[in-house]
């Protein structure tokens, strides 16, 4: 990895023209996206690329106890446009309270830490051509697969050069890259009367791997097969393994929220030491976790990006803060600031938020668990759950849950019939005492991967609630 | 449907696909903003000049944002501008595909230069016939005039709600907390085209939302009350006493909800439901894009009937004041009103220029961008189901038992597949034709032709209303889409969620 010597400087211009009282914050990004768009094999649009360049100023007043802040983006680089978006943000700022005395910036000494893996050269130097040639080799990848192809997809890379410069002396200025990858497969064929079943997978990484293509292509056209002569799931309380690409869609979206300072101030935080998982939990946040979508050597305030524990033996160990809900406890940021991330959804144009709290990239430790087959076979009667409709939790309750787009039923410790349709459900975490995920693990496997923005094995909860036939 | 090639400017110094970024930015390092859109004409109908030498058709739309909004809760308070975001999007045709280019920016040399990379593109074009499907030859002008301005009510108004509507809900025992947006945002967007189209809306869209949170033994559980349309002060009137009051009760009552049923039962969609169901049953097996890709179930169903003679499904662009009401679409069609299930029969679906040419439609008024950063898509605006006749109560009582499912918070749609998921926040029971106990929240799935058909009555227009949400395309291309409709009894699958 060998990042570029000169990344944009959008903040330290901006600042440099920043007529304002601190403390404040520039946080900056120029962005190039570069897209394919796909109609089965042809190439319905390619954008190549789209350009934009802003900023967001985050005015910080202290006053009688309490701080105000305000916050204005704008994309606007002249003098005229920087004095109305600092204008924009004294007038915010003049109304809001915030419950803290007072606020420290992340200074000089607060950045650079090595590197972090979070940028792929050849994504930066040749973006269009590198998603050219991985639309390619998705396209040789379905060759071998007769009634299975694909319907509609897209391959985007952003580049994305990020800069931050605030009252306390601190310039940060970073690259990083972005892919978001999005396939629909059909499948056709036999049997007589099958309708069509469709496969739906989106991922967002830090870099492409063609080399992986031919098995997930394998695996997706297995799934949109499957997808044709599944039948619902019955109805009851069930063991569910969860692999991390479910998982993801779970976990981090209920603890990157309870677990933090936001969360304490309107006392939805678990307190430290509640027993809320099993012995032999270990969860963490990791801003530093090698090509997660979520890493970088700085948080989105240019605090160092660390590594905290959320939960030993299933304990809450600590929260997470940024520097203002930090501020409330007093407790120093832990690098936790973050733009454009909710409910799911992650916003590329950070620029355009003002920080918030949120984990990082959860991780769990891997367990004793075994294999994927061991997990199965511990199982014994149960459902292997690959796709929900949207799984979302709530982040308040903890509940979870969704229609099943594909699954296996596990009979005899093996996976048998594929279904679809019904629903599972339950609590993702819940306060000691409550069933949730986190308290039913009944195995924790021993291989931890990699999917958006967390890092686990595939999980036995024991049992979820699971309706259909 | 002809195949788009998007860039934005220049080619790097070897020749590659790309452009000459840095140039590119310095460009947009410009003038402050402009009072009105509109005021960039002259800049932007040079660019369709310069196109028309190279093209037949040519087409920009350039778009300004802002806003302002507020959150409040027992502890803080954080007021916040919107972005002040401004650029362009350029569309050509290219005698075989689209070409599309896009800047940030209105200044007068972004906008050269991205007009010089679309005659590049341009020049390797086969032919200059014009394109697919009908240009748009409208005129127009339309901007909100709300009667109450939310710019005018400003942040220290917002405020002012936001502590009456804590206020009310903290009175009810166990509710010690209630979260609190309220805000506006300004939608600018000026759209012309080489056959003559020239439309300009401004759109000001209002918008907050409640949430009483109820605490009981380490427990926390909320409810909540969204609103929002286009126009200003009149969307937060719902916010009264009475209602905040009744979803603090409802907040309380959730911390003792009893688990839903599981299975497959008689279901009860209360009106924020049967929206998100017309919205995903039908709005996107209906955006006739996935036509095009051979990705809608519905394709080979046009003109078929698929539920009950009391069923009619609607998008509707048109719908005055709705949350996703548009003048004008991005292609420069106005918003229109268009019935997707008539009595029953499925007859139309959602067109831009191209798709609805296999089957002689035109279009409808869905093509929508997120924003001048995305590309066009066909996208629902307000999609509902219509009032029928049937009254609440003769719905609960006609449903004998089952599971009545209360304020939608999430849907998504199986396009090819014909599945649906609808997400609720909570729900009552039904039994021997009475609403009984309060239930948690739970998810519904089901095939969308079996929930159709399976449809035993619609209720009456006292109950209509159109909901305030946002729509992805995939998993992204946000924006604003109203959904609503009336109570609606049918059957599916239901289970914790």
């Amino acid at each position: 990895m060998t990042p570029p010597a000169e990344s944009a400087d959008t903040a330290f211009r901006v600042a440099d023209r920043l007529r304002a009282e601190g403390p404040w914050e520039v946080f900056a990004q120029r962005i190039r996206r570069f897209e394919i768009h796909l109609n089965g094999r042809a190439i319905e649009l390619e954008r190549a690329p789209v350009l934009l360049e802003g900023y967001g100023i985050r005015l910080l007043r202290p006053r009688a106890e309490k701080i105000g802040t305000g916050f204005q983006a704008s994309n606007d680089l002249s003098d005229e446009g920087i004095r109305e978006a600092v204008g924009g943000a004294e007038s915010v700022a003049a109304r809001s309270e915030f419950p803290a005395q007072s606020i420290r910036l992340p200074g000089p000494s607060a950045t650079g830490r090595g590197d972090v893996p979070v940028f792929d050269e050849t994504l930066w130097d040749r973006p269009l051509e590198t998603a050219r040639s991985y639309v390619e080799a998705t396209f040789r990848a379905f060759d071998p697969h007769r009634n299975e192809v694909l319907s509609f997809g897209s391959v985007k890379v952003t580049l994305v050069e990020t800069s931050i410069a605030n009252s306390a002396g601190l310039r940060v200025r970073y690259p990083h890259t972005v892919v978001e990858t999005e396939f629909a497969v059909k499948a056709t064929g036999g049997p007589e009367g099958a309708g069509p079943g469709e496969y739906w997978v989106t991922d967002m990484a830090r870099r492409l791997d063609p080399a992986a293509l031919p098995g997930q292509v394998a695996d997706w056209c297995r799934f949109a097969q499957d997808v044709r002569r599944a039948k619902p799931p019955p109805t009851g309380d069930l063991p569910v393994v969860l692999p991390t690409s479910l998982t993801m869609t779970i976990l981090p979206t209920v603890l990157g929220f309870q677990f933090t300072g936001g969360a304490r101030l309107r006392e939805i935080a678990p307190p430290v030491g509640a027993k809320l998982g099993v012995d032999g939990l270990h969860v963490f946040d990791d801003g530093r976790f090698p090509w997660s979508v979520a890493s970088g050597p700085t948080d989105d305030e240019g605090a160092p990006a660390g590594r905290h524990t959320l939960l030993r033996d299933g304990a809450v160990s600590e929260l997470l803060y940024d520097s203002l809900r930090g501020a409330a406890f007093d407790a120093p940021s832990t690098g936790n600031a973050v733009r454009g991330l909710g409910f799911g959804y992650r916003d590329l144009y950070k620029f355009t938020h003002p920080p918030g709290e949120h984990s990082t990239t959860i991780v769990i430790e891997p367990g004793s668990g075994g294999s994927d087959a061991e997990l199965v076979e511990a199982a014994g009667d149960g459902i292997w759950l690959q796709q929900l409709g949207w799984a979302v939790p709530d982040q308040v309750s903890g509940v979870f849950g969704g229609e099943i787009r594909i699954g296996y039923r596990i009979r005899g410790g093996k996976l048998a019939e594929p279904v679809r349709g019904g629903t599972v459900g339950g609590s993702a975490v819940a306060p000691p005492g409550s069933p949730s995920v986190l308290a039913s693990l009944a195995g924790i496997g021993s291989e931890q991967h990699l999917v958006g923005d967390l890092a686990a094995p595939t999980l036995l909860v024991r049992p979820l609630s699971v309706s259909g036939a | 449907m002809g195949a788009i090639i998007l860039s934005v400017a220049g080619r790097l110094a070897d020749g590659r696909v790309g452009c000459d970024y840095d140039f590119i930015f310095r460009l947009s390092l410009g003038e402050p903003f402009m009072p009105d859109l509109r005021d960039a004409e002259a800049e932007l109908r040079a660019v369709l000049k310069r196109l028309e030498r190279a093209t037949s058709f040519a087409e920009v739309l350039a778009e300004r944002t802002r806003g302002e909004g507020l959150a409040f809760d027992r502890r803080t308070t954080t007021a916040t501008a919107h972005p002040r975001l401004r650029g362009a999007v350029v569309r050509a045709w290219g005698g075989n595909r689209w070409v599309e280019a896009a800047c940030s920016g209105l200044e007068a040399a972004a906008l050269g230069a991205t007009a010089e990379a679309l005659e590049r593109d341009l020049g390797k074009g086969e032919t200059q016939g014009p394109p697919p499907g009908t240009s748009s030859t409208a005129r127009g002008e339309r901007t909100d005039r709300p009667a109450h301005p939310m710019s005018d009510l400003g942040i220290e108004g917002m405020l002012g709600v936001a502590k009456e509507i804590l206020g009310w809900a903290t009175q009810v025992d166990g509710v010690r907390d209630c979260n609190v947006r309220i805000g506006w945002d300004e939608d600018e967007r000026f759209y012309l085209n080489t056959a003559g189209a020239r439309c300009y809306q401004k759109l000001s869209r209002a918008h907050g939302v409640a949430a009483p949170l109820a605490f009981e033994n380490g427990r926390v559980e909320f409810d909540f009350l969204t609103a929002g349309r286009l126009g200003g002060r009149e969307a937060l009137d719902q916010f009264t006493e009475p209602a905040i009051r009744a979803l603090a009760e409802s907040a309380r009552a959730m911390l003792s909800a009893k688990a839903p049923p599981s299975g497959t039962i008689t279901v009860l969609l209360d009106p924020s439901v049967s929206g998100t169901f017309a919205h995903e049953s039908f709005g996107h097996g209906t955006e006739a894009d996935q036509f095009a890709r051979d990705r809608s179930y519905l394709k080979p169903l046009l003109g078929q009937t698929l539920g009950p003679e009391f069923l009619t499904l609607v998008d509707n662009g048109a719908y005055p004041e709705g949350w996703g009401s548009i003048y004008f679409d991005d292609e420069g069609h106005p918003g229109q009103r268009t019935v997707m299930v008539d009595h029953g029969r499925f007859i139309g679906a959602l067109h831009d220029r191209e798709t609805g040419i296999p089957t002689g439609s035109p279009a409808t008024g869905n093509t929508r961008r997120a924003d001048f950063q995305s590309r066009a898509f066909v996208r629902m605006t307000n999609t509902y189901v219509e009032p029928g006749d049937w009254s609440l109560e003769e719905l609960v009582a006609e449903a004998k038992d089952g599971v009545l499912l209360e304020n939608a918070t999430s849907g998504i749609e199986d396009p090819l597949g014909g599945q649906m998921q609808l997400k609720v926040k909570h729900g009552r029971r039904i039994e021997h034709g009475r609403l009984t106990d309060r239930v948690g929240s739970m998810a519904l799935s089901g095939r969308v032709l079996d929930v159709l058909r399976s449809t035993r009555g619609v209720g009456k227009s006292d109950d209509f209303t159109i909901d305030p949400g946002f729509c992805g395309k995939g998993h992204s291309d946000m924006l604003p889409a109203g959904t609503g409709g009336v109570y609606l009894l049918s059957t599916a699958v239901v289970g914790v969620a």
